[in-house]
Formats: C-alpha cells, sequence, structure tokens
C-alpha cells in the first residue's frame, strides 16, 4: 500500500506542476539540508551529498520564479503530515547546498491536496502555506475511497476481499 | 555516460538531457530474488542532447516512480519544451531521482 501511495502522488506532483508552473523551472524530489563540510573536504562534493542523502530530508518540488521559490508537497492520504513538513523544510532551503544559487528569494509553500477541509485551512493559514486542491478524473475515485475507507459498508467489503484472498492463497 | 546508445545515468551526477520522441515497451526481465522471467513496461525516451552535446541515444526508465515523474509530459510530448537535469540518488530498491525541468525558451 505505501509504494501505491508514492506512486499516485508522484504523478500528482507531476501533473501538478505542468498545469500551474509549466513556464517556470521546476525540480521534484529535492533533498534539503547542510552536507557535513568536513566530508565535503575529504571525500569531494558529489560523494559526500550521496553519503548525507538518508540523513536529509526530501521535498516533493521545488518551483523556481524570479523572486521566488515556492515549496510543495503533494497529498492524498495523511495531509497534516504534509502540512507539518513545509515549515520544517523551509527552515532548512537556507542550508542546502545544490540551492545555493537561489538564496535570496522569498520562500512560499504549497500544500497540493486531493480535497480539503475547513481546519486543514485554519491549520494552514496558520503556517503560511497555501492550499490548492488538485483533482482530476483519476485522482477522485482515490478520494473517494479513502472518505468511505471507514464505513461499514466499506470495511465489510474489504473484509470479504481479504478472506477471498486467504481463500484462494493469494496472501 | 552514453554506452551503447544508452544513457545511462552515475550515482550522485547529473545529466542534463533532452527528449524528441517515446515509446513505451513491454521488455522480459529476470527477477533478481526469483530468477523467474517476468514482463515489465518501459519508458524509453530518445535523446538529442546530453551535457551539451548533440547524441543518438536512448533514455530507458523501467521503476514506476521515475516513470511517474514525466508521466505528465507525454502527452502531446511536452518533453520536447524542456531540458531535465536528473540526478540519480541510491542504489537499488531505494534509488531516487531528483528531475529539473527547465523550459526551452
Amino acid at each position: 500500500m505505501a509504494r501505491k501511495t508514492q506512486q499516485v502522488e508522484v504523478r500528482m506532483i507531476s501533473e501538478y506542476l505542468l498545469s500551474a508552473y509549466a513556464e517556470f523551472p521546476t525540480i521534484k524530489a529535492v533533498p534539503l539540508g547542510k552536507v557535513d563540510e568536513s566530508l565535503m573536504a575529504t571525500q569531494g562534493y558529489q560523494r559526500a551529498i550521496g553519503i548525507m542523502r538518508p540523513y536529509r530530508p526530501e521535498v516533493d518540488a521545488i518551483v523556481i520564479l524570479p523572486r521566488y521559490l515556492i515549496l510543495i508537497e503533494a497529498k492524498v492520504w495523511n495531509v497534516v503530515n504534509g502540512l507539518a513538513k513545509l515549515p520544517l523544510y523551509k527552515s532548512l532551503l537556507h542550508f542546502t547546498p545544490e540551492l545555493e544559487k537561489y538564496r535570496g528569494r522569498e520562500i512560499l509553500m504549497e500544500l497540493v491536496v486531493g480535497w480539503t477541509n475547513d481546519n486543514l485551512e485554519i491549520m494552514a493559514r496558520d503556517l503560511g502555506v497555501k492550499v490548492v486542491v488538485y483533482s482530476p478524473a483519476w485522482l477522485e475515485d482515490i478520494v473517494a475511497k479513502q472518505h468511505n475507507y471507514w464505513t461499514a459498508e466499506y470495511q465489510r467489503e474489504r473484509q470479504r476481499k481479504l478472506q477471498m484472498r486467504e481463500l484462494l492463497g493469494l496472501e | 555516460m552514453v554506452l551503447q546508445n544508452y544513457v545511462i545515468l552515475d550515482t550522485g551526477i547529473p545529466a542534463r538531457v533532452h527528449f524528441t520522441d517515446h515509446v513505451i515497451e513491454k521488455r522480459t526481465v529476470t527477477d533478481p530474488r526469483l530468477g523467474t522471467p517476468t514482463t515489465r513496461n518501459v519508458l524509453v525516451f530518445d535523446v538529442d542532447r546530453l551535457n551539451g552535446k548533440e547524441v543518438t541515444a536512448k533514455y530507458s526508465i523501467m521503476a514506476e516512480k521515475h516513470a511517474g515523474q514525466f508521466e505528465a509530459y507525454l502527452s502531446g510530448q511536452l518533453y520536447r519544451g524542456y531540458d531535465f537535469i536528473i540526478t540519480k540518488r541510491g542504489e537499488g530498491f531505494r534509488t531516487n531521482w531528483t528531475v529539473e525541468a527547465i523550459p526551452i525558451k
């Protein structure tokens, strides 16, 4: 399930960037934060970046505008996680060597979601994050499933499917 | 690096490419764990520029995650209007790709 989640969000961010920022440079899956200077001195820049990879979080995308950088997270599930990450990621931008040439630009933050609600909007406003609803037809089915997940009907159907899988030896 | 007309990315080294065409091929590969053949969809781009030099090469993508980064550009061959800087990071199942899309003015 985790793997499926990631592919949906990869497609979502890719489409959203093209629909909203086609004329601007964009970077997808961007590692953020410091790279140890002594490591850079001993191992070289590229190798040090490689070694540091597990210790650097990754933002879904960055859009490079003439005066701004926009940090973007796309979430279908765990939308609050995506929202909470953005201000933390923002704090790392100025320490990210790969983005050094963009320093001095103002930082904006966007959370791209398949659906929103009042509480998400309130939290986002408080954190200075813009919530963007991006919901093409292919995503609507996924969002609907998510909304139905905790209903008795969905759980009964899910239980039936799981039993069938076990019966057929598919697990 | 271009090897036998295929662009092979070195881990951590960004490569700037321009694509002119694409095809989705079915390819039979051997599952590394089970040793059995399996059929996979592979997204293959024709590359005409690599790091500023003209080439005739292909860039082949088997990972669904990496292919997804280009999915939105396939319709109408929108990728023709961009240069992409691709940086491969990590190895095996934990491989990830940072993809920078730069509109060609």
